[in-house]
């Protein structure tokens, strides 16, 4: 357009970002500081009950002779008192989606409820760089946070994984531990953001987006993460405790056979197998032949699939990766709509 | 140069126009009275104007060929919107230093000399000051960013008359120092008539009005006749038509100043509320009371 050639001042440049992290700041800074107030009251608790566990663990280690009845009691006990979580477990858990969430949603909702938006976007920064800056700076405050919690955690459940009975690929310990945490907080926190800027509504945003964050953490617990890397498989019977089972079946002569064949082969000892997978005998009561045992004698082969317990930070960078991605995907979509958006 | 300039500017939500065809040029250095009723498009158009909105159609620049929502154009538009937005939780001085590097320009020691004379501390929270007080300092806030056009959506309707009067005063006060062009929406038409100087007048989503006031009660004049026979004839165009008793009044906007009314009729000048009120009533009279309706 020429009359814009014509325009008085076309080289008017850009607010720096340093003026606007500031802003940021001011405005950010109580919710800040409340945020980590209550983040601290779990890290306090963290850290002690990992010392508690802690000192628990050496007693128990340090218990001899090892094969005393007594030492195998301490070891129950500890484990009793430990391996439950409970409140705190659930917790920690969800945190990362808490966190995410309650941080992501009402950086723009809130300013689209009460109508400061008018105020802040029309100021000489402009929108777009007014949200740049909140959505960086909540971005990286939420992971820098959920780094050191996931790094926190690690630590405090360390004791449970020296037990080797404990499986940190298991769903409920994976996705809180080590770096996922904050993939899992970034994503709920772009949830959020996404949610904020199309409900213009603080409440129903943080509603949705957890909700989202929750069907998405169901997901890939139950369907996605298995199958990062091709299961192992192995024919050992005890397979170790720290190690996550996938799926388990048998076979003869290296050919897999149905649950079906293998409940005729029982049926001579009238043991049957389940039909869900295959995994648990039902034997007839007074029958003194293991099932497994039968079959192995008869040739058959227990195959279980599984993923070993070394590759859990290959998976914690799988999952953290295609989570920061996912993340990018959503503000990208965010700062597209915001964009577009009238107010 | 225009403050603002649109052609066949139109707003759509869903499938209702906001506002539609819309062409405008708005000369600087006045201060413009953006009057029509509730709905009209108002808002959207000023919306529009500061870049909140993005148009559907059609074109709006401002201060000489930015575009509306560019840098440069919101390097020199102050916007105050309707209720006074602030950050409630924020201090006077939260909100002083948040305008202040939000903006390239910002005049700190204006808004704080302005705010001591209002007597605003600065440790207040914006959202505990009284109505007046929030408008005079968002009102503050925007003129110390030495904006080149300041827009105004409907300032002063929240607000008791003494401190309508102030924020005027403050108004104009900075037209008159700084020469800043401003752009205020209204439904207070008494009010705006002692301090306007350019009309525009928006009905049904169209601009009915777009020019000085002085041109404007030049061109308008009441004329009066026994009956509407006698006022045929009259270059111009009539807004409003009544018959009382036996007179018939018509609001004609006439094609000059100058131009000849008959010698049959009497005619004198009117107000600009009761100018522009003609015009808000144009909608709801017009089927029954148009020039061709009344002569048939």
């Amino acid at each position: 357009m020429t009359a814009l050639a014509a325009a008085p001042t076309p080289a008017i440049r850009a607010v720096p970002w340093s003026r606007l992290g500031w802003v940021v700041w001011r405005r950010y800074r109580t919710m800040l500081m409340a945020t980590i107030g209550c983040l601290a009251l779990i890290g306090v608790y963290l850290i002690v009950n990992g010392e508690r566990m802690r000192a628990a663990y050496h007693a128990t280690t340090s218990c001899r002779p090892v094969n005393a009845p007594s030492c195998a009691y301490a070891f129950q006990t500890f484990h009793d008192r430990y391996a439950q979580t409970g409140l705190i477990g659930a917790v920690l858990l969800f945190l990362p989606g808490i966190v995410g969430t309650f941080v992501g949603a009402p950086l723009l909702a809130r300013e689209l409820e009460t109508g400061t938006f008018r105020y802040a976007w029309t100021q000489g920064a402009g929108r777009m760089r007014w949200a740049v800056a909140l959505v960086v700076s909540g971005g990286l405050g939420v992971a820098v946070i959920m780094t050191a919690f996931g790094a926190l955690i690690t630590w405090h459940n360390q004791p449970l994984l020296d037990t080797g009975d404990v499986p940190r690929l298991h769903t409920t310990s994976f996705p809180e531990t080590g770096t996922a945490a904050a993939g899992w907080a970034l994503a709920g926190f772009a949830l959020g953001v996404l949610a904020g800027l199309l409900w213009r509504r603080v409440v129903p945003a943080i509603v949705t987006a957890f909700a989202a964050w929750f069907g998405l953490a169901y997901l890939a617990a139950t369907f996605l993460r298995q199958h990062y890397l091709a299961p192992l498989t192995t024919t050992s019977l005890d397979l170790p405790l720290k190690d996550v089972r996938i799926s388990q079946w048998w076979s003869k002569g290296g050919v897999r056979v149905s649950t079906d064949h293998i409940n005729t082969v029982l049926s001579a000892i009238g043991s049957q197998f389940s039909s869900d997978g295959g995994k648990v005998t039902v034997g007839v009561p007074g029958a003194d032949v293991d099932p497994t045992q039968y079959l192995l004698q008869h040739g058959y082969t227990q195959i279980t699939s599984y993923q070993p317990d070394g590759r859990y930070w290959t998976f914690q960078w799988i999952e953290t990766g295609w989570l920061a991605a996912l993340a990018l995907l959503l503000l990208g979509a965010a700062f597209w709509l915001l964009r577009r958006r009238p107010a | 140069m225009n403050v603002i300039e649109t052609a066949g500017l139109g707003r759509r939500y869903g499938s209702t126009w906001a506002l539609r065809d819309c062409t405008l040029s708005i000369p600087a250095g006045h201060l413009v009275a953006l009057v029509g009723p509730n709905g009209a498009g108002k808002s959207t158009l000023l919306n529009l104007v500061v870049g909140l909105t993005p148009p559907t159609v059609g074109e709006v620049t401002v201060l000489g060929g930015a575009t509306a929502g560019s840098v440069a154009a919101l390097d020199a538009i102050a916007f105050v919107a309707q209720d006074m937005p602030l950050y409630r939780h924020l201090s006077v001085a939260d909100m002083l230093h948040l305008t202040g590097n939000l903006n390239l320009r910002f005049d700190a020691a204006y808004a704080r000399r302005r705010l001591a004379e209002l007597g605003i501390g600065n440790k207040q929270k914006a959202g505990k000051l009284s109505g007046g007080q929030q408008a005079q300092l968002a009102l503050t806030l925007a003129l110390a960013r030495r904006p080149r056009l300041l827009v105004l959506d409907e300032p002063t309707a929240p607000l008791d008359p003494v401190a309508r009067h102030d924020f005027m005063a403050t108004v104009l006060t900075a037209m008159a120092d700084d020469g800043v062009s401003v752009v205020l929406s209204s439904h207070l038409l008494a009010e705006l008539e002692r301090v306007t100087d350019y009309l525009v007048l928006i009905s049904h989503g169209r601009v009915r009005v777009n020019d000085d006031v002085e041109n404007l009660l030049a061109c308008h004049r009441l004329v009066s006749a026994a009956t509407p026979e006698r006022l045929t004839g009259i270059a111009g165009e009539v807004i409003e038509s009544n018959t009382m008793g036996s007179q018939t009044h018509q609001l004609i906007r006439l094609a000059a100043p100058d131009t000849a009314l008959p010698p049959t009729c009497e005619s004198r000048a009117v107000g600009l509320e009761e100018l522009a009120l003609a015009y808000l009533r144009e909608g709801i009279t017009l089927p029954t009371l148009s020039p061709a309706g009344a002569s048939r």
